[in-house]
């Protein structure tokens, strides 16, 4: 048994404080087998990577950003959006039924495409998107506290993109071939000035570590360096294709590029995938330049008030980028290639220049 | 009017963006809707609106009209004690000519336009179904009506349910009767003494003329398209 | 740099040579030996209308578009000859389906030229109405599917939530929400009281007003610019040569309109200007119908401030003036066009559609019935246009031309 207690001791050593709920927690510790339980679930790291900010509420935020999006876009439409999956409450369980819906589809692999490669990379590109969630802070709870986070979250973040060629180069379709190779260009386009852009900022707080640029905003990020901000919010609409740079799924030129083949549960499965990089990119944002997870104290909360400011935050930025999938039509993808090389790379050095002239005076 | 080649500067640029992005966030925020929660609201449609068709058995006179304009053939005449018009849903489409054609103003239209049949074959509709508005289900607790009043289109809801049957005047028509205009041109087939109905046409053997018995003659018009001399019409009765 | 290919055997995709596509296997095999790319964009596509489009690219740029017409073909000039002049009026509406009064009165009027039917001032006002209401149908219609095919699902929603306003007028006036089949020989089928010409009076002004939203989150969007401008371009002489018809002519510097050229009905009474663009790219094709809806809204309110009164149905036809409920059958069911051949030229929402009726003086039905739409005219332009672009304009000039396929098969 010692090494139960040997994991009790550390489970304990670093459990998440909440005081609203502190008596249930006591009582409940009491007991001999439920305190094993109740210590892994609040220790921090569990609790930072399993239910938040981590895969709880990713999933409750999916279930929420499909609904949004399209009620937001009905709205300025002229229309009124999904209302009848559950007519009490408006149908704000639509996503729930899609997903459900999905799982009794029939998933076709059709004959020419490459068989394991075609099931297995829609499960495989989950894991660029999901290591990211272990080094990111919200307080105290964190997965893994590192002086690199910056550069490792975005290391991760580059490799999802390989991933998606490799989606359309399995499917073996001539629309998924001309998707792959213009996610390829995409690519190319925002990934330069977005790296100078991050790098701008790790200059502006001096450290790569998240908790440094936390305590380094008492003016937000946005208005210590504004020219980075618009870089990184217009490589967040390139980089996980969302209007007007939706070259790579094109829907009407090249019927839905890499996806094109993909039906049943693999379908669900890539289509989260966009949603869950701009999730990972908007916690990014909210840390650089919005200030975090700082915001007034709530006592009762204890160490859970961080984690609801961050979660705040991170969903008022998705919801101001979800308008803009309503006003813009899509950019042809030599014009976009000539905004990234272009604007986008002269803007992210007047960036650079800004923020180390900021950071060496901070 | 020359349309001028447009090059927007870049001040213009972003004008335009700010332009295009006030419109979505103001209509975000106090959306214009237009939308009508069918089947629980109802649209309210003029009374001219063409319909489900309905039939009146005492006007009609059998004469033929609507199943031979019909641009569809979907009137076919069935036989009861006379001859009356049934309905094939499945060609149907709506265009009224049959409402026009008939001289006694015995079909007439109605504001129903939403039936759902279970199978094909329920919608070809016998005489019997059309001589009243199809039965419908009707969920709808509101009427919608558009309100365009100074440049403004709203759409107006009222707690009432509309009405679907549509009264309107029988169409005024003289009435005619059937006459000979060359009897001396007459083969003698007798086509047209078979086809009438009421019996009203006697061949006379000796004058090797027609007789038409006038007060029996509802003008129905059978004869006039069945003489092969083409030698009968509809006259105006003074 | 130049460029020169191996002689390498390359075998194609048997699916290129499996489905029926009317291509020879020459082109097949030289397209591949030269290193093009051959896309089908078919029938089911989101992206295509309904018509097979075989584009060879090389690269990102196109070099020639084989289209393959046809899926949407019913048959309608044949079906014509065995149906009474009246039924055929329904038939020839359907091809297209917004524009459905300018076809019925290219039709109509063939058959009153043909027998020589005079129609009262307050019909040709009515008639002229219901065909400017159906022009603005259908350009409505064509900016809702351009902004559907560059991604823009916004100006998708707009003109289709406008054009319920335009369906609203029609249901006021004629009772259907389209294919109104009003338009008879010799006048229209029923008159409109002055409450109802009140109220379209004022759709009118209320389609103006929502027009303008619509203007400033499409038409002037600095993204739908960037993808329409210098596009696709025709100059005048090749618009010409390639016998391109209607607004896409007009977009190319050339000013021809048909209702200026030989009017009919009355629109040689009333004063409207015909707009003309010059760079012939696929924005100025957009600029020239949006500002062809606001010259047929001012068309239609001099009508409504100038109809007269009088009769709607010519005294040839019918006794009744007003109504031709109960007389239809006896006045038009059987008339038999005298021997010849009568042709009407008639400006339909997308271009000039060309009735043609061959009668040989004995049947009443029609011998032969000749329809040319405009869709089927200006096919070749369209594809020319589109030599040299990259494949992502292929969406954006399939848009700005407007090109409807059922209308083009009929």
């Amino acid at each position: 048994m010692g090494i139960v207690e040997y994991l009790y001791g550390i489970f304990t050593s670093n459990m998440i404080n909440i005081p609203l709920i502190k008596p249930i927690v006591d009582y409940l510790m009491g007991i001999p087998g439920v305190n094993f339980i109740v210590a892994l679930i609040l220790w921090r790291p569990f609790f930072a990577i399993a239910i938040a900010p981590g895969l709880g509420v990713l999933m409750l935020y999916l279930l929420w950003i499909v609904y949004f999006e399209r009620k937001l876009t009905a709205r300025v439409q002229w229309r009124v959006g999904p209302l009848e999956v559950c007519r009490p409450i408006r149908g704000l369980i639509q996503a729930l039924a899609d997903g459900i819906r999905y799982f009794f589809q029939e998933a076709i692999v059709h004959r020419e495409a490459h068989r394991p490669y075609f099931i297995q990379l829609p499960i495989l590109a989950f894991i660029p998107v999901l290591i990211p969630i272990m080094f990111i802070p919200a307080g105290e709870v964190v997965g893994i506290k590192s002086d690199y986070a910056i550069q490792l979250i975005v290391a991760f973040l580059a490799l999802i993109p390989i991933t998606i060629i490799a989606i359309g180069w399995a499917s073996n379709s001539r629309f998924a071939y001309i998707g792959s190779v213009r996610e390829a260009f995409m690519y190319f386009a925002y990934e330069v000035p977005f790296v100078i852009a991050v790098i701008s900022m790790i200059f502006l707080y001096g450290s790569g570590s998240l908790y440094v640029a936390v305590e380094k905003q008492v003016v937000p990020g946005a208005i210590l360096n504004p020219v980075a901000f618009i870089v990184y919010i217009i490589a967040m609409l390139m980089a996980t294709s969302r209007l007007p740079f939706e070259i790579p799924e094109a829907d009407q030129e090249i019927a839905f590029g890499p996806f094109v083949e993909y039906s049943g549960i693999l379908f669900g499965l890539v289509m989260t995938l966009a949603y869950e990089k701009l999730y990972i990119m908007a916690l990014l944002f909210t840390i650089l330049f919005l200030g975090g997870w700082s915001g007034p104290a709530i006592p009762i909360l204890g160490d859970l008030a961080p984690v609801i400011w961050l979660v705040l935050k991170t969903v008022v930025v998705i919801s101001i980028l979800v308008i803009v999938r309503s006003i813009y039509a899509r950019y042809r993808l030599d014009q976009a290639l000539r905004l990234g090389w272009s604007s986008m790379l002269g803007l992210s050095l007047v960036s650079l220049i800004i923020g180390v002239a900021v950071g060496w005076v901070l | 009017m020359m349309i001028k080649k447009v090059e927007p500067s870049l001040t213009e640029r972003i004008k335009d963006h700010i332009d295009a992005i006030t419109t979505a966030v103001i209509q975000a925020i106090k959306p214009d809707r237009i939308t009508i929660e069918y089947p629980r609201e109802r649209r309210r449609y003029p009374e001219v609106f063409r319909g489900f068709i309905v039939f009146d058995k005492n006007r009609c006179i059998s004469c033929f009209r609507c199943a031979q304009i019909c641009p569809a053939n979907a009137i076919k005449m069935e036989f009861y004690d006379k001859y009356y018009p049934s309905i094939d849903y499945t060609k149907c489409i709506f265009c009224h000519f049959c409402v026009d054609s008939c001289p006694t103003g015995a079909l007439k239209t109605s504001k129903v336009h939403d039936v759902a049949f279970k199978s094909l074959e329920e919608m070809h509709l016998h005489t019997t179904q059309i001589t009243k508005v199809p039965d419908i289900v009707r969920e709808d607790k509101v009427t919608v009506e558009y309100e365009i009043k100074g440049g403004e289109w709203k759409l107006v809801r009222k707690k009432e349910l509309d009405r679907l049957e549509v009264e309107v005047p029988p169409p005024v028509v003289k009435p005619k009767k059937a006459s000979c205009k060359e009897p001396e041109s007459c083969l003698g087939c007798r086509l047209c003494v078979a086809i009438c109905p009421q019996e009203a046409i006697k061949f006379d053997r000796e004058k090797s003329m027609i007789k038409i018995d006038i007060d029996k003659c509802v003008g129905c018009g059978l004869c006039v398209r069945q003489c092969p001399m083409q030698i009968l019409e509809l006259k105006v009765v003074e | 740099m130049d460029e020169y290919y191996l002689e390498v055997p390359v075998e194609p995709p048997k699916e290129v040579r499996s489905y029926f596509i009317p291509i020879p296997p020459e082109y097949v095999e030289e397209t591949y030996r030269t290193d093009d790319f051959l896309v089908l964009v078919g029938p089911q596509h989101p992206g295509s209308g309904h018509m097979r489009l075989i584009v060879r690219v090389h690269g990102d740029i196109i070099k020639e578009v084989i289209p393959d017409p046809g899926y949407v073909h019913r048959c309608v000039e044949k079906l014509a000859e065995n149906r009474l002049y009246i039924q055929n009026i329904p038939l020839v509406e359907r091809p297209a389906i917004m524009d459905a009064a300018n076809l019925n009165l290219g039709y109509v009027r063939a058959i009153e030229e043909a027998l020589d039917i005079e129609v009262p001032e307050r019909a040709k006002y009515i008639r002229v109405i219901l065909a400017e209401l159906c022009r603005i149908g259908t350009h409505l219609y064509d900016a809702a599917i351009l902004a559907v095919f560059i991604g823009h699902t916004t100006g998708f929603m707009y003109p289709f939530g406008v054009r319920e306003l335009i369906c609203e007028a029609l249901v006021r006036m004629t009772g259907a929400r389209f294919t109104a089949s009003f338009i008879i020989p010799g006048g229209v089928r029923r008159d409109v009281d002055n409450k109802v010409l009140k109220s379209v009076y004022d759709i009118t002004f209320a389609i103006e007003k929502r027009l303008k939203t619509f203007e400033k989150i499409f038409v002037k969007n600095p993204t739908v610019v960037a993808r329409l401008k210098d596009v696709g371009v025709l100059t005048k002489e090749e618009a010409i040569k390639y016998g391109v018809v209607g607004p896409f002519l007009r977009a190319s510097g050339v000013e021809y309109d048909v209702r200026k050229v030989e009017p009919y009905e009355v629109y040689d009474e009333l004063t409207w200007e015909v707009p003309v663009a010059d760079a012939g790219d696929g924005y100025s094709r957009f600029l020239v119908r949006v500002n062809e809806i606001a010259q047929s809204l001012n068309i239609i309110r001099q009508c409504i401030k100038r109809i007269p009164e009088g009769r709607v149905i010519s005294d040839q036809i019918c006794e009744n003036g007003k109504d031709i409920r109960g007389n239809l059958f006896d006045s038009l069911a059987n008339i038999v066009l005298p021997a010849g051949e009568y042709t009407t030229l008639t400006e339909c929402g997308r271009g000039t559609a060309i009735f043609t009726i061959v009668s040989d003086g004995e049947s009443n039905t029609p011998y032969r019935l000749r329809l040319l739409t405009p869709g089927w005219l200006y096919l070749r332009g369209f594809m020319e246009s589109l030599k040299g672009e990259r494949l992502a304009d292929l969406q954006a000039i399939y848009g700005s031309f407007g090109y409807f396929p059922p209308e083009a098969d009929r």
